[in-house]
């Protein structure tokens, strides 16, 4: 056995890899023989199979298209939806008021400082005035709101009111009130106050108001099925040149996008009775819009390259096609989901409690310690090739697990393509995420057990507990100091900064979903990673994860080589 | 116990103590072994154990040193290139084969994974398990374990093998056989420390013995010197025959034996000062006797008497 004339380089690194190998392939044939790993591992699958079926369920069906913004709806029951309403500036209140009924016009009103109060001319008439008439419609109804003046009209065509009282100077709204033909021209003056509609001339008392307009025809219009209101404005994003591109895949990040589809933005909130469309915002566009100047706009806005808010314009991309958008984000959604919380969470803690608890802690108790430790081989060896041979089963678990659910998720999640291959670094990266929460959770347990073999189990259950509570915290709230006293909120972060390299335009579809209203959970499994170091840069975070994770598994390792150094072994 | 004057011997403690809190394990133990078999007897809890987990590294010396090959085990692995232990735990890894986990531990010693297969076959042939080498270790019977694990601890020819009980529980043709392979091991000129609590066992391996009681050392030397002290101690043969009476007349004539007394029915019991004078005369009285003769057993001739004795003496 000697080895004499082998270089001191090959006999010393040969013999301790081949050490090394003996202890690797010892571990992963004793795990591989207990039941509990097999119970442990298989929950997972089973968990994973359930996820996927659930996924298939969510992701895969086609989706019901959802009016996310409720304008297929017919509230006043004229039988027109909503939108169509808004097309021709009808309201959807009035049952009576409805596309081709006809609308009225404003065109203009003597108010309380105009110095000239008389007008004449055949109008609708709204408001306090002394109207001497040539003419009176006895049957307008106006069907524009309500006190519209009963006239009492007689057969003759001529109204039969009541003389006005003397000295009166005003009469009850929605009636009228006969003053007599004062000028003797042979036109009857009445007090009117409320609507009406005739010719004649108007004299507009001080301290009263009136305004005027006129009617459109009204026309039949034939009324659209309540589906056409139903994802009828997708969000719209323009790329440089001004091209309309894929959202949010264009080159233009940030300024001006959306389209108004529909075309409900610019009619009913944006135009002058003229038809003609506003220059100046309107007072209460200030808390719905962007106040960006633009008319029916979305205002996207990004720093270093990455959006962080989509502010839109009232009525703009509103209803958008919600299986091009909620397939999406639901599909990412899933993953970071699955990753943080099955993988991480779930996996990532129960693996090391079933499969690194006992370690060196079982060698010890069953008394194989001693076969192995009467080989030579040093303990702290000794520590670390078991930890290898448990992180060689466990690894290749999760990392097998996370591509094969990735591969599956990646072929029935949505998009054109017959496979969505940029998903596979995400799943590889929550595969790798894993495997370092298992080698810190590893030589925490198995340190923890040879601190205390006793009430080792027990620490760890509450270690356990303790994780699992911080990681549903670091979810919720990377930003909560307190998370980062945890394994799980650095192995989060990096799934955090994973997504967002290998799909960066990840928090363009968080925002997305929160600008226009699809609520697919996105912004809650995911936000931007914290630890950059100032730099917005998740490969920083990534780093910064990583060395964290790898600093505690040494610290750990190096903790329980000391440790198990130092103990007697009966 | 030969001293080399050129290489430090192969197991050096030097005034070793070990205490369990207020438990004495180990009290005040100085040896050095080298070459040979030597038996290291004592009862349960004598110190047998403490002592070779010490020289394996796995308890501290509370007080003293002990070195193998003149390095401190409790500090550095390397000696354990050239020891085997066999310890008193009886747990092995009961899905392997026996080639398989000898292999697994040859491999320990940094050979690749061919050399540790061939080693492994080799070494089973050795203690005489070449035909059940692929046969799972849980399926083994109490001896053939036992011949595994001195398998483990020879596989990679170590000069110094340290055998923890390995008779423990062994029915008598394991026994024979485990033996025989330790008595062939220092023939071959390896230094072996083998541990038993029955002198029996013992005497019919070697003849370099090493007692401890209590924690302490209480003789080492040659077991037949030990012995002949041992047999000029009063000692009892018990007879069992059909007329003790008679047999006891022809004893008592004879002048190793100064009393006899009979402590049941059909059973004599002579007592002598001079054993092996006692045995010599034994069989010329017995077909003077013309009994039929059922048994004959020496209830002094054990550790426990010798023990007794050594007790007295250091008394």
């Amino acid at each position: 056995m000697d080895r004499k004339g082998l270089g001191l380089a090959e006999t010393v690194w040969t013999r301790l890899d081949r050490k090394a190998g003996a202890i690797v392939e010892l571990t992963v044939r004793q795990l591989r023989h207990r039941v509990s790993t097999w119970v442990v591992l298989g929950s997972g699958i089973l968990m994973m199979a359930l996820l996927l079926a659930f996924y298939v369920d969510s992701v895969r069906e086609t989706f019901e298209p959802i009016d996310n913004d409720g304008d297929s709806v017919d509230r006043d029951g004229d039988g027109y939806p909503l939108g169509q309403e808004r097309k021709y500036g009808t309201s959807d209140s009035t049952k009576s008021e409805f596309p081709g009924s006809g609308a009225f016009v404003l065109e203009s009103d003597i108010d309380w400082n105009d110095l000239n109060r008389v007008y004449m001319g055949n109008k609708s008439w709204d408001g306090m005035a002394y109207f001497e008439a040539s003419w009176i419609d006895g049957n307008y109804t106006g069907d524009w709101w309500d006190s519209h003046i009963d006239w009492n009209m007689g057969l003759d065509g001529v109204p039969d009111l009541q003389e006005c009282p003397e000295e009166v100077w005003r009469v009850e709204f929605g009636s009228a009130c006969e003053v007599g033909d004062t000028d003797g021209d042979g036109l009857v003056t009445y007090m009117a106050s409320g609507k009406w509609r005739g010719e004649g001339t108007v004299n507009v008392p001080d301290e009263s108001y009136l305004e005027w307009g006129h009617w459109t025809e009204s026309f039949y219009v034939e009324p659209d099925p309540p589906e056409k209101y139903i994802d009828e404005d997708g969000i719209d994003c323009f790329d440089s040149s001004g091209t309309r591109v894929d959202c949010p895949a264009g080159d233009r990040l940030s300024g001006s996008h959306g389209f108004d589809d529909d075309g409900d933005c610019l009619r009913t909130d944006w135009v002058t009775p003229e038809g003609e469309p506003q220059t100046e915002e309107p007072m209460w566009v200030w808390y719905t819009g962007n106040e960006n100047g633009i008319p029916c706009d979305i205002v996207w806005t990004s720093s270093n390259g990455i959006v962080t808010d989509i502010d839109a314009d009232f009525n703009v991309d509103e209803d958008p096609d919600d299986e091009a958008y909620a397939g999406e984000l639901s599909h990412r959604t899933f993953i970071i989901g699955v990753g943080k919380m099955a993988f991480v969470i779930l996996l990532g803690l129960f693996i090391p409690l079933f499969l690194a608890l006992g370690l060196v802690k079982d060698e010890s108790e069953n008394g194989t310690l001693h076969l192995l430790l009467s080989k030579p081989i040093h303990r702290s060896e000794f520590i670390l090739y078991r930890l290898l041979g448990y992180l060689s089963v466990s690894s290749s678990y999760v990392i097998a697990l996370s591509l094969l659910v990735g591969t599956i998720a990646a072929t029935l999640g949505p998009g054109d393509g017959i496979f969505r291959v940029a998903d596979l670094p995400v799943w590889l990266g929550i595969g790798i995420a894993t495997t370092l929460v298992l080698a810190a959770y590893g030589s925490l347990f198995n340190t923890m057990s040879l601190i205390s073999p006793k009430y080792g189990v027990y620490i760890c259950i509450v270690f356990g507990i303790w994780e699992f509570v911080m990681g549903f915290f670091s979810i919720i709230n990377p930003n909560w100091t307190i998370t980062s006293i945890s394994i799980t909120h650095w192995a989060l972060q990096m799934i955090d900064a994973i997504v967002i390299m290998a799909w960066p335009d990840t928090l363009q579809w968080a925002q997305i979903g929160q600008a226009f209203g699809i609520n697919t959970g996105l912004s809650v499994f995911w936000q931007p990673p914290v630890h950059t170091l100032g730099t917005n840069e998740p490969a920083v975070a990534l780093l910064v994860s990583v060395t964290v994770l790898l600093t505690v598994t040494s610290v750990m390792v190096f903790i329980g080589k000391s440790v198990f150094n130092r103990k007697e072994i009966m | 116990m030969s001293e080399s004057s050129q290489q430090p011997p192969a197991v050096l403690i030097d005034q070793v103590s070990k205490f369990y809190g207020q438990v004495v394990g180990l009290n005040d133990v100085s040896l050095a072994i080298d070459g040979g078999v030597t038996g290291v007897l004592g009862p349960n809890g004598a110190g047998k154990s403490t002592l070779f987990k010490m020289m394996m590294g796995r308890l501290k010396p509370t007080q003293g040193s002990v070195r193998l090959f003149g390095v401190d085990p409790w500090t550095s692995t390397a000696p354990y290139r050239r020891v085997g232990y066999v310890s008193e735990s009886e747990k092995l890894y009961e899905w392997m084969t026996s080639l398989d986990f000898l292999t697994t531990l040859a491999r320990l010693h940094g050979m690749t994974r061919e050399e540790a297969k061939e080693r492994s076959a080799h070494v089973l042939d050795f203690v005489g398990l070449a035909d059940v080498m692929h046969k799972e270790l849980g399926k083994y019977s109490k001896g053939m374990r036992q011949r595994v694990k001195i398998a483990h601890a020879l596989v990679h020819d170590p000069d110094l093998i340290i055998l923890d009980e390995p008779l423990h529980g062994c029915d008598p043709i394991a026994r024979t056989s485990i033996m025989s392979v330790i008595r062939d091991l220092g023939n071959q000129g390896k230094t072996v420390l083998v541990s038993s609590h029955i002198l029996e066992e013992i005497e019919r391996i070697t003849e370099q013995i090493v007692i401890l009681h209590n924690g302490r050392l209480l003789a080492l030397g040659n077991l037949h010197a030990i012995r002949d002290l041992l047999d000029k101690h009063p000692h009892r043969i018990l007879i069992n025959c059909e007329d003790p009476r008679s047999l006891a007349g022809l004893f008592i004539e004879e002048d190793p034996i100064y009393g006899v007394r009979f402590p049941r029915d059909g059973q004599l019991e002579i007592q002598t000062n001079n054993l092996s004078e006692a045995h010599a005369i034994l069989p010329s009285i017995v077909v003077k006797s013309k009994q039929d003769i059922s048994s004959i057993e020496n209830p002094d001739d054990n550790l426990e008497s010798l023990l007794g004795y050594l007790i007295q003496g250091a008394g």
